[in-house]
């Protein structure tokens, strides 16, 4: 598969700190990429300056070839964003959420009608006819997802989707991505919960703004010797912060 | 289109705050109601007590006329002599006034008078004092008239568009001005940073709403109601404290939205500078509080001080207030004020550039 999205170099810095630190990877078309890492890695402003809600600082982030710096119009139309608050809004119902995401996306009236229908299905009526902020965090997050995917987008930003809700709703979630990866849909998620990394094709573990482990995640356990994630993901950020204290290095993380 | 759902989304968010609409709707004409009253600068029924030494019959017609008018409120006449400083001290009355006999070489036996006020409060005693005069003037004018004789020199005062004095037909449009900019300076202030406290801001800024978008999607709706507020504010003084307005109000609609775009486009950089409501909300109001002393509503222009007179300046209040002072009571047209809608224009110019400049900054940072 070709790849996707290839970050090059990508760096953030807020004044003398250095948030994200020369990373390079990439995502082909139709994985899933789990982007690991303990609170204040990176992997927040990663996402965000993928998909164009933070300036880089250096390098380059490629988008089907596009430079995302220079084509932001185009990448808005192809990509989706699910932040980690789930980003709805509060006092208004979930229809009015979706009528006003399809709104400001440029859904047409008819798309926008048609979506609320869609809906309907997959979340209770009464649900859909109250304010996001009475409704639990488990449907905030199906109706987070549903906005996140209305314009169709070829590849989906998911950052930390799976914070606050239970293991049930969660695995109900990794169901429904792995569905839009079996349609083709090419999707970026970041998470700190180990174990849905079962879900992932490939994983990245960032830590202090640095990739410090990448590639599939039952090979990396075989090649590092480790009979679960949890293990492989320990011994990886103790490893690198050990090294880090060797070198006397000054690091980062945000 | 993209523009309508944000505005749309607006109002729902607005109106779905059912704690917020009596503050926004009802409270504002009860604080014009209550401001019309306070800020009343005419003064009645000033306390007084009169110490009547003489049994001198001019004295005795004088008193009669302190105790007719709705000026001073008599709260005692005596025939004793009291120490006036100690009358003054207790704050019982704000003036006492002794009658003496006439001094021998008075031939037309017009009893000695004095007055001894308050000067803690300098503008109630000044005014006691004026009313005290006027009253004395026009009893010798009368006697003069009475005696066939003319006053050696004749004034006569006309006073133009509020020939009643009234301070509420002078503060009542001010305050409609004020109104205008607390709803729309608080409820702008905080739109963009809740946006940012609740990471919604984030999900606009990938939609494919432009910048210019999100910025009228959250000037106009305050734009609104801030403009529904000034009008139940203009019909409150009209109808409440029947202040005259005889001039064309599409004026006013005009100046106010200049005036609006100045003020919101102020509210929204406060609103990007900051990172929480609170802090927004202090901003806001400090603000506020600047621009409202210095807008000429409480005191002129003209007494502010030449260092701060440069914030008077640049203030839009100021202008607002001018501008419907002029329409208002003068009933003049824009030729009569055109001036100040270049002003209020140059202002708006700025600070929307600037406002602008720095949401273009908060998206790209």
């Amino acid at each position: 598969m070709p790849a996707l999205i290839e970050i090059k170099d990508l760096t953030k810095k807020f004044g003398h700190f250095t948030a994200v630190n020369a990373i390079n990877f990439s995502i082909r078309q139709g994985e899933i990429l789990g982007f690991l890492g303990p609170n204040g890695a990176g992997k927040t402003t990663t996402i965000k300056m993928i998909n164009g809600l933070l300036k880089i600082s250096s390098g380059q982030v490629l988008i089907k070839g596009l430079d995302a710096r220079k084509n932001r119009r185009e990448i808005k139309k192809i990509t989706g964003y699910m932040s980690q608050k789930f980003s709805l809004y509060p006092l208004l119902t979930s229809l009015e959420n979706i009528e006003f995401f399809g709104g400001i996306s440029g859904l047409s009236r008819h798309n926008i009608q048609k979506k609320k229908e869609e809906i309907q299905p997959l979340i209770p009526r009464p649900i859909l006819t109250q304010k996001i902020v009475d409704i639990p965090p488990g449907m905030k997050q199906k109706i987070a997802l549903f906005v996140c995917l209305m314009t169709d987008p070829e590849i989906i930003l998911l950052d930390e989707p799976t914070s606050g809700v239970d293991p049930e709703v969660r695995r109900n979630f990794w169901m429904e991505i792995y569905q839009l990866k079996k349609s083709g849909k090419t999707i970026l998620v970041s998470t700190h919960n180990l174990d849905e990394v079962e879900y992932a094709d490939r994983i990245i573990i960032i830590h202090r703004g640095n990739i410090i482990l990448e590639g599939e995640p039952s090979e990396l356990q075989a090649r590092q010797g480790k009979d679960s994630i949890e293990a492989l993901f320990k011994d990886a950020i103790i490893n690198y912060d050990n090294q880090l204290s060797r070198t006397g290095g000054a690091e980062c993380s945000d | 289109m993209r523009l309508f759902y944000l505005i749309k989304k607006e109002f729902i968010e607005i109106f779905r705050q059912k704690e917020l609409l009596p503050l926004i709707f009802i409270a504002p004409i009860i604080q014009i109601i209550m401001l019309g009253y306070v800020v009343k600068t005419d003064i009645k029924n000033i306390p007084v007590e009169i110490i009547n030494l003489t049994s001198n019959k001019i004295a005795a017609r004088i008193i009669n006329r302190i105790n007719s008018t709705p000026l001073f409120r008599v709260k005692a006449i005596s025939d004793q002599n009291k120490d006036t400083v100690e009358l003054l001290k207790r704050g019982q009355v704000k003036a006492v006034i002794i009658f003496k006999d006439p001094p021998r070489q008075n031939p037309l036996n017009y009893p000695e008078i004095q007055i001894s006020l308050d000067g803690i409060d300098s503008n109630t005693s000044l005014i006691a004092a004026g009313y005290f005069n006027g009253i004395i003037k026009k009893f010798l004018l009368d006697n003069l008239k009475k005696a066939g004789m003319h006053q050696p020199a004749m004034s006569k005062t006309l006073i133009r568009f509020n020939p009643t004095l009234e301070s509420i037909n002078y503060m009542g449009p001010g305050i409609v001005a004020l109104l205008l900019t607390i709803i729309s300076l608080f409820f702008t202030s905080i739109s963009i940073v809740r946006e940012k406290e609740q990471q919604t801001m984030d999900t606009l800024l990938i939609s494919r709403l432009t910048p210019i978008e999100i910025y009228l999607g959250k000037a106009i709706p305050t734009s609104i109601i801030g403009l529904i507020n000034m009008s139940l504010g203009i019909a409150a003084v009209m109808i409440w404290f029947r202040v005259p307005v005889r001039g064309n109000l599409l004026y006013l609609l005009l100046a106010s939205i200049i005036f609006l775009s100045a003020l919101l486009a102020y509210a929204l950089l406060i609103s990007v500078i900051t990172s929480t409501q609170q802090q927004a909300l202090f901003f806001a109001w400090f603000t506020m509080l600047t621009f409202m002393l210095l807008s000429g509503l409480f005191t002129p222009i003209e007494n502010i001080p030449p260092g701060l007179r440069i914030l008077a300046d640049i203030n839009p209040i100021r202008y607002l207030i001018k501008i419907i002072r002029e329409i208002f009571l003068k009933g003049n047209g824009i030729e009569y004020f055109y001036k100040e809608l270049l002003y209020l224009l140059a202002i708006a110019s700025v600070t929307v550039t600037v406002s602008v400049i720095n949401f273009k900054r908060l998206i790209s940072k």
